[in-house]
């Protein structure tokens, strides 16, 4: 006890060694106000810089997968859509797909594009989404509420599509829901919207790209190398800030007809994450283009189907934030050993590296910038150490 | 007249809870109090995460077990007069998550939110609409003004 005074330790000879700088650790959450969801990390810090990161989810479990089992398919297919509010028509579908692939089904062409137009409109509203959070993280307001302006012209074209703002339900097994159908006034206006949206973002992207200030504040924070990022297994915009150039949509089916680039950025840092979020609207606004020009006529539904047993059966594809995983075996109709992996999922070590090694203030920078969605990450997994 | 009916003759603060619901509610009254298009904002309503500066509780979800201990205590800490609004289906009555299910029930739920606090104004929906948030806020309101 006597070589400790007010926490400082000490020599015999009441001098302070080097090791005079104490690990504390900040803990932030469940609730709190910097982050929305509830979440808990645990910072541990040492003169201001993080020497160690710790992410616990759990908290916003509600056992999707356990209710799942045993409800008929297309009822669970609609649940599923409940477990993201942001990405709720990637789930849907993606669960759709795995029934499909058990069945069968033939998907008329005409639904598949439909299907595209919808998750790219939804890669653009969850992009500017996760602009406007990293702006308000930033502490750039205006930023933020000029980049939910831009996403209001995208909520609309999802409400007019899909009928209501959030969870528009458009794919069911076989095809997509009749109100969903694109008639000449909604290809219009999507055609509109999309000019809308391109002429904002570039003039966004010109500003935000010229303001020195916001540059000196991203650029070297939160830096995942790739060597990192490939070991912690991260997906989608994260794994491709840092450079490494892979992105499911060119191995689906439903992409096959569309030209698109793959976003790549070098640093993976805050920067590279920004701008390529950034870089990657106008390819889906690119998409978009492509497949409203060239929307094929016929049926938008295959109801010629029946239902039959299947085993276990994945489904991969690519959502705005990774690769979202879903599997289930079909018993009578019925979903059995369901399984979702969400991107969020992969991304939760990165999110953990990515916030070590720089100054307390960042870790929510650095954190954020892996584009976190807690609501999708608290499903019911099992971590096996190798 | 107290020092916080002076001030909230200017300014209701709006505190947001979010319970485990699916991020679709409280990105939507994000957006509503944030967004240049709804803008909340001109009618003198503001989105805080202060407790202590709050004068209405929006809680969204259907209160997982974690959520809530959490949500009690910030009810306690956002000093009276305070109104609570409780926004879309799963802060109504538990949503899909407690009334549907297959072959188990989810024992995750401990919702609906009048289990846990006292609800003031509903909003329902899924997810809620802008515009609904605005009038549900509009209508905790005077509760808050003609308290004493």
């Amino acid at each position: 006890m006597n070589n400790t005074i007010e926490g400082v330790f000490m020599n015999e000879d009441n001098k302070i060694t080097d090791k005079n700088v104490i690990e504390t650790e900040v803990t932030m959450g469940t609730v709190h106000s910097a982050a929305i969801e509830p979440y808990r990390v645990r910072l541990f810090v040492e003169d201001e810089m993080v020497k160690d990161a710790e992410i616990t989810v759990g908290i916003n479990h509600r056992g999707i997968e356990r209710i799942m089992e045993g409800l008929p398919v297309e009822k669970a297919n609609s649940l599923t859509e409940k477990i993201c509010g942001i990405c709720s028509n990637s789930h849907i579908w993606n669960s759709v797909l795995v029934a499909e692939k058990a069945i069968g089904i033939e998907v008329p062409e005409r639904a598949q594009y439909i299907r595209v137009i919808m998750e790219e409109l939804e890669r653009l509203h969850s992009h500017l989404l996760y602009l406007a959070h990293g702006s308000e993280v930033l502490g750039h307001e205006t930023f933020a509420m000029r980049l939910f302006y831009i996403r209001e012209t995208v909520m609309e074209l999802l409400r007019m599509i899909g009928g209501n703002r959030v969870q528009y339900g458009v794919s069911i097994i076989g095809g997509i829901r009749p109100r969903c159908e694109l008639d000449e006034m909604r290809v219009q206006k999507i055609m509109e919207g999309m000019d809308i949206i391109e002429e904002k973002v570039l003039e966004f992207a010109d500003r935000f790209v010229s303001d020195p200030m916001i540059m000196s504040r991203i650029t070297g924070v939160g830096v995942l190398s790739q060597k990192q990022a490939i070991k912690l297994a991260a997906t989608g915009p994260t794994l491709r800030s840092t450079g490494v150039e892979i992105d499911l949509r060119t191995e689906m089916e439903a992409y096959e007809p569309f030209e698109f680039n793959v976003i790549t950025q070098d640093d993976g840092d805050v920067k590279s994450n920004l701008l390529m979020r950034v870089l990657e609207i106008p390819e889906a606004i690119n998409i978009i283009r492509q497949a409203v020009k060239n929307l094929p006529g016929g049926k938008i539904t295959n109801r010629s189907w029946d239902m039959q047993d299947a085993p276990i059966t994945k489904s991969y594809i690519e959502v705005p934030r990774g690769k979202l995983y879903h599997s289930y075996a079909l018993e009578d109709g019925r979903v059995r050993n369901s399984i979702v992996r969400t991107p969020s999922i992969t991304n939760i070590g990165a999110m953990q590296y990515a916030a070590v090694g720089h100054h307390i203030t960042d870790a929510q920078l650095a954190i954020v910038q892996c584009d976190p969605c807690f609501t999708c990450t608290d499903r019911a997994i099992q971590i096996i150490k190798i | 007249m107290s020092l916080k009916s002076y001030s909230r003759a200017r300014a209701i603060h709006v505190m947001l809870v979010y319970t485990g619901g699916c991020n679709g509610c409280d990105i939507e009254i994000v957006n509503c109090i944030f967004s240049p298009k709804y803008d909340a904002e001109q009618y003198k309503v503001f989105l805080t995460w202060n407790p202590r500066e709050a004068d209405v509780l929006v809680v969204t979800g259907p209160v997982t077990k974690h959520n809530e201990k959490p949500l009690k205590e910030i009810y306690d800490a956002i000093p009276e007069p305070k109104a609570v609004v409780a926004a879309g289906a799963c802060a109504l009555m538990g949503g899909v998550y407690k009334n549907i299910h297959g072959d188990i029930p989810s024992e995750e739920i401990m919702g609906p939110v009048e289990n846990i606090i006292p609800v003031d104004a509903k909003i329902p929906g899924c997810a809620v609409r802008p515009e609904d948030i605005l009038s549900g806020v509009v209508s905790a309101l005077p509760l808050l003004l003609n308290a004493k």
